[in-house]
């Protein structure tokens, strides 16, 4: 009971009393059922715990085991008040049953007082209700009889208002010309269109039958709408948004309006290249106003359009880059460009999707490097020009060409054509054009390789020019009797040596100059990877020329010793040199030897600057212990090699000879070739004695033979010397050599007595003489 | 595993010695040869001479054969050999040779056969001949003249020894004409077999024998070389334009050859494309005279020349493996092809000679009638 009863709330009472109406419907009804869904009932049920002996309210109470329990466990004093709370729980237990009962009782007396009423009032309502039902019976039916006579009539003015209705429409319809030719009249096309379109349905479904004649009309009214529409739609002094509304009335009228854009599309494009051929007959601005109007007119037209426009710009490039093919200067292509570029930027404003900016920014780029690699490649060919033109020039006319001013002329080119190069290209970087400022990074990459591959280029072509032509041509072939005979695709010898010179020059004065203005104008570009470093690279270019100028001079001496090398072959295996008859003048072959040399000296006197003379040569060489001497051997290795040749037998002459080599003075041959006259002429002599020794070691000679080569080298020593200044010692010995060759290879060496010497030779000089003396 | 790795070790001592001594003797002798910077000197001709030959019969021995070529007194045929120790060279025999040597050949197959091409004043002859045994008596024992082949009518200029093993063939090449010859040396008999003439207007100063095909010999004409097929003695392909002194063919490559020019130094072709060289090289400051493959190392060439050098040329050639090349082929444009330049030398170089034996050495002749033999080891190792 005690767990029942809750902290005492204001209205004690009544709540109590609540809660006790509660706990006793509860407790029968569970009690009743005698389920043990409740969870007192489950616990006390099953375990039979003390504790549960304590819950009186749960139906398995066992009074006596409880009171057992209590006896047990409490003593005296705990009984006793166990007793007196009971004694109150029972009392208060009472009253509550008291209340309980009497308040049940009231309820039931008052709800008998509520019956009774209630069955005196429902008696007087039974006839009231008869009363109102006969009413409502009466009143449907009048209703009844007075929509029956009403219903014709209606009817009736049903019918005749849809026949008015009707009559209206046809009203309209055959208003409908006048209506629209009013229409026309006041221009109101948007108001015919509206009303023709409402009539349509009714055309299409009786315009057959009985509105022929009101179809006819209406639609002739119609076409001169559509035709007003159209021209309206052409006219470009209309209004943009009247012809907009033009076109959207026309295609309201089912008209075939793309043809309509097609055509003027059309017409635009022929607008546009008639802009090409006459130039500046319409303005770019017009175009790009024609282009927003189309934009605005035919929303669907934009890809053509964009077509449109890329069609014009890169033809219009490709105009530029056809012009290019021509030189133009720089100049002139940049204001070709700005012009573009200006028209590039109206019909951009138009056309943003277009993307002309950049289209026109590669096409700008692309016809740069082209006009920079073209400018390159016309500097080649004036320089090519330079030296090659005056070949031709030459085969027309004179026979000696001037190889002075050749050189001059093709260094000039050179120098001064690469920096007018420069210059142009630099007004790249001047003019005040939009977007160069974004290229300027390009374009100095541009220059710079350009010039990179420039000298490239034109150290392959020089070496071209002097060197694929001579592999096609026979040498055999290209001499008879010292006439020199000249392929007309050859390039004259005396070119080689101007394009070695040239070489130099470039060397040494042009690349510096150019890398000085690269420099100073064309520097940074860093669009270019930095591993591959500046793409200018003055160091391998130079060293590229140096080689070059060194081969092509080799080549120089290589071709004009081969000449002489054939006059020599041919001189020394025709004659049968064992049946040689005496001497009795200097061998012509001489003279032809001696010609060609006064040629090498004529030409390279032209070119190439004067040597410091050194006089010194050999004692020089002893030095430097040079390797390219003739004869550089130590003598401790002579003589080892003499002691080892364990020969008993006199080998006087063979011995003698070495010995006396031995002894002389050390003679340089295959010196290094300067860039000085002297140096070439005697390394061309020195070549030529070298192969006369050789032809000869390939002879045998009889007495007369060893004595004609005798005589002729005799002869040669004046001459030779005059050509050479400095280095006498060289002729002498290499003159001596090819006398030491003939007495090795003749069988009889008797030399020529002094006397008969002297007098063959002065008798040549006389001859000589009266040779020139002689008018030509 | 474990097993396999003993194995290694076990394997390895085993190989070890054999290498090191053989590290160890090359060393020394390349340490000598660079020592002496010049090579093994003979002194022992005493004459001009133009020609060395390998003798490529003697598989024990590196040998080489060398003519004297004096005008005046009698000529030596000379016997040399590098001796074992390989600092060396001695005069194994020394042979009477009447007339001056223009021309020498070793026969491929007996190291005692050799050929000479000879002239004597206006007379001239080309034979076949035997070195005598040396036990004999004298110092200076003549050769046995095998034959003697003697139906030229013009200046001989060359005898070529078919290269392809024992072949009784022989090749002479006079200024007119090329015969064909066949050689019985047991009873001293040469047939010609075949001979054609090349007309007036050409003046043949030399061949070689192709060493891939023993029917092609490839003749040095005035302005041409004519590759000539000895089946049919046609010519059946030419370089034309070309004024060449010396041809060798690569021994490692078929069609392909190096030619020594007048006018473009040393020059390599290939015989399918004779229009176009495959390779040029600067050859020498003055004639290029002779050019010669090495037998063992492909792409080695050696050059001599009149400017009294001899060099040494590493080219690659890539015919076939040409695709392959191709992305070296520009780094090796950009090294020197010249390996070395041998210029310790008096006179003017006609004859070359690698060895067969040991193909890392080759004999030089400068006309002044010393033989000088290098070793070209420090260059192949370098590569």
């Amino acid at each position: 009971m005690a767990g029942v009863s809750s902290p005492p709330p204001m209205d004690e009472k009544a709540k109590r009393t609540r809660d006790l109406l509660a706990s006793f419907y509860t407790n029968t009804s569970n009690s009743n059922s005698a389920a043990p869904s409740s969870p007192s009932a489950a616990s006390n049920l099953t375990p039979r715990s003390p504790s549960s002996l304590d819950s009186i309210n749960s139906p398995s109470f066992d009074a006596s085991s409880y009171m057992s329990l209590l006896v047990q466990k409490s003593n005296l004093e705990g009984l006793l008040q166990k007793h007196v709370q009971m004694a109150a729980e029972i009392k208060n237990l009472d009253t509550d049953l008291q209340m309980l009962v009497y308040e049940n009782y009231n309820k039931f007396i008052s709800a008998t007082d509520t019956i009774k009423r209630m069955k005196s009032n429902i008696l007087g309502m039974e006839t009231n209700m008869e009363q109102l039902l006969a009413k409502i019976t009466s009143v449907q039916s009048k209703s009844d009889s007075v929509n029956t006579s009403l219903f014709e009539k209606r009817e009736h003015i049903e019918k005749l208002h849809r026949s008015r209705n009707l009559l209206r429409k046809v009203q309209f319809i055959y208003d409908l010309p006048s209506r629209l030719n009013k229409c026309i009249k006041a221009e109101a096309y948007a108001d015919a269109v509206r009303f023709f379109t409402g009539a349509k349905p009714i055309f299409e479904a009786y315009g057959d039958s009985s509105f022929q004649e009101c179809k006819r009309a209406s639609e002739e009214a119609i076409n001169t709408v559509i035709q007003n529409l159209q021209e309206k739609l052409y006219s470009d002094s209309e209004p943009i948004e009247a012809r907009a509304e033009a076109v959207v009335l026309l295609k309201q009228l089912n008209f075939p309006v793309d043809n309509l854009k097609t055509s003027l599309l059309e017409k635009l494009e022929d607008c546009l290249l008639k802009l090409e051929d006459e130039s500046k007959d319409v303005s770019v601005g017009e175009i790009s106003k024609t282009f927003r109007a189309y934009l605005i007119i035919f929303p669907d037209s934009e890809q053509r359009l964009i077509e449109l426009a890329q069609g014009l710009f890169s033809r219009r490039y490709d105009a530029v880059r056809y012009q290019l093919k021509k030189r133009m200067l720089s100049v002139d292509l940049l204001e070709l460009l700005g012009i573009i570029w200006e028209d590039v930027t109206t019909v951009d404003q138009v056309l943003p999707e277009a993307a002309l900016p950049a289209y026109s920014l590669e096409s700008t780029c692309s016809s740069i490097r082209q006009h920079i690699s073209i400018a390159f490649s016309h500097l080649q060919h004036e320089i090519s020009d330079a030296v090659a033109g005056s070949q031709s020039k030459s085969n027309e006319g004179r026979d000696e060409l001037d190889l002075h001013i050749v050189l001059e002329n093709s260094k000039k080119a050179a120098m001064q054509g690469s920096l007018d190069l420069l210059v142009e290209l630099r007004q790249f970087f001047d003019e005040k054009l939009e977007l160069l400022p974004k290229l300027r990074e390009l374009i100095t990459d541009w220059v710079q390789e350009g010039f990179q591959e420039f000298f490239q280029n034109l150290e392959k072509h020089f070496i071209l020019l002097s060197g694929s032509r001579t592999n096609n041509c026979p040498l055999g072939e290209s001499n008879h009797s010292g006439v020199l005979t000249q392929s007309p695709d050859k390039l004259p010898t005396g070119l080689v040596l101007v394009l070695s010179q040239l070489a130099v020059f470039i060397e040494q004065s042009v690349i510096p100059k150019i890398t000085e203005e690269i420099a100073a104008s064309f520097s940074g570009g860093g669009v270019r990877v930095y591993e591959y470093g500046p793409a200018f690279i003055p160091g391998e270019i130079c060293r590229l020329f140096r080689s070059a100028g060194e081969k092509l001079l080799h080549l120089y001496i290589n071709m004009k010793t081969r000449k002489i090398s054939v006059v020599s072959k041919k001189r020394f295996t025709t004659p049968n040199w064992i049946k040689h008859k005496e001497p009795r003048e200097v061998h012509m072959f001489v003279d032809i030897l001696l010609q060609e040399l006064e040629g090498v000296k004529i030409e390279v006197k032209q070119i190439l600057p004067c040597g410091v003379i050194k006089r010194h040569r050999n004692s020089d060489s002893v030095g430097s212990g040079s390797t390219n001497s003739s004869r550089s051997h130590p003598n401790a290795m002579r003589e080892d090699k003499l002691t080892r040749s364990n020969t008993q037998r006199a080998r006087s002459q063979f011995l003698e000879s070495h010995l006396a080599k031995l002894f002389e003075q050390k003679m340089e041959i295959f010196t290094k070739v300067e860039y000085t006259q002297e140096s070439v002429i005697s390394t061309v002599i020195k070549l030529c004695l070298k192969s006369l020794q050789e032809f000869v070691r390939l002879q045998t000679l009889n007495r007369s033979g060893y004595q004609q080569i005798q005589l002729d080298m005799e002869f040669l020593k004046a001459p030779l010397k005059q050509l050479v200044d400095d280095d006498d010692a060289a002729i002498d010995f290499l003159l001596k050599e090819v006398n030491n060759a003939a007495h090795e290879r003749c069988l009889d060496p008797i030399l020529l007595e002094a006397p008969i010497l002297d007098k063959l030779i002065s008798a040549k000089l006389v001859k000589n003489k009266d040779l020139s003396a002689s008018p030509l | 595993m474990i097993k396999l790795h003993l194995h290694f070790k076990s394997d390895k001592p085993a190989v070890l010695p054999l290498t090191s001594l053989r590290q160890a003797s090359t060393a020394s002798v390349s340490a000598k040869m660079q020592g002496a910077s010049t090579g093994i000197v003979y002194g022992g001709l005493k004459y001009q001479a133009r020609c060395i030959a390998d003798v490529r019969a003697d598989p024990d021995h590196t040998s080489f054969l060398a003519g004297t070529l004096s005008l005046k007194e009698e000529n030596e045929v000379h016997l040399i050999r590098l001796s074992p120790s390989g600092n060396e060279l001695l005069c194994e025999g020394l042979f009477y040779h009447q007339n001056e040597i223009w021309d020498l050949k070793s026969c491929p197959y007996d190291s005692r056969i050799l050929s000479t091409v000879y002239t004597s004043g206006e007379t001239y002859g080309a034979s076949v001949w035997k070195i005598p045994e040396i036990s004999s008596q004298s110092n200076s024992p003549q050769l046995d003249q095998l034959v003697s082949l003697d139906d030229h009518t013009a200046k001989i200029k060359s005898v070529l020894w078919c290269p392809l093993g024992k072949h009784d063939k022989l090749v002479t090449i006079d200024e007119r004409n090329i015969f064909v010859w066949s050689i019985d040396s047991s009873n001293k008999i040469a047939k010609v077999i075949s001979q054609e003439s090349v007309g007036m207007l050409h003046n043949l100063s030399g061949g070689a024998w192709d060493p891939h095909d023993r029917n092609a010999v490839a003749a040095i004409c005035d302005s041409s070389l004519e590759c000539w097929d000895l089946r049919t003695m046609k010519n059946a392909n030419a370089i034309e334009h070309a004024h060449i002194r010396d041809v060798d063919y690569n021994p490692k490559k078929q069609h392909i050859l190096a030619t020594a020019e007048d006018e473009f130094g040393i020059r390599l072709w290939d015989l399918r494309m004779p229009k176009i060289p495959l390779k040029e090289l600067p050859g020498h400051s003055h004639w290029t005279w002779a050019v010669r493959h090495n037998p063992e190392y492909d792409g080695l060439i050696l050059s001599a020349g009149t400017d009294s050098t001899v060099n040494l040329w590493q080219v690659s050639v890539g015919s076939e493996d040409s695709a392959i090349d191709s992305p070296r082929d520009k780094r090796s444009r950009q090294i020197d092809p010249l390996l070395n330049s041998y210029t310790d030398y008096e006179d003017s170089i006609y004859g070359i000679a690698w060895s067969s034996q040991d193909p890392s050495v080759f004999a030089s002749l400068s006309y002044d009638g010393r033989v000088v033999v290098e070793s070209v080891k420090p260059y192949i190792q370098r590569k």
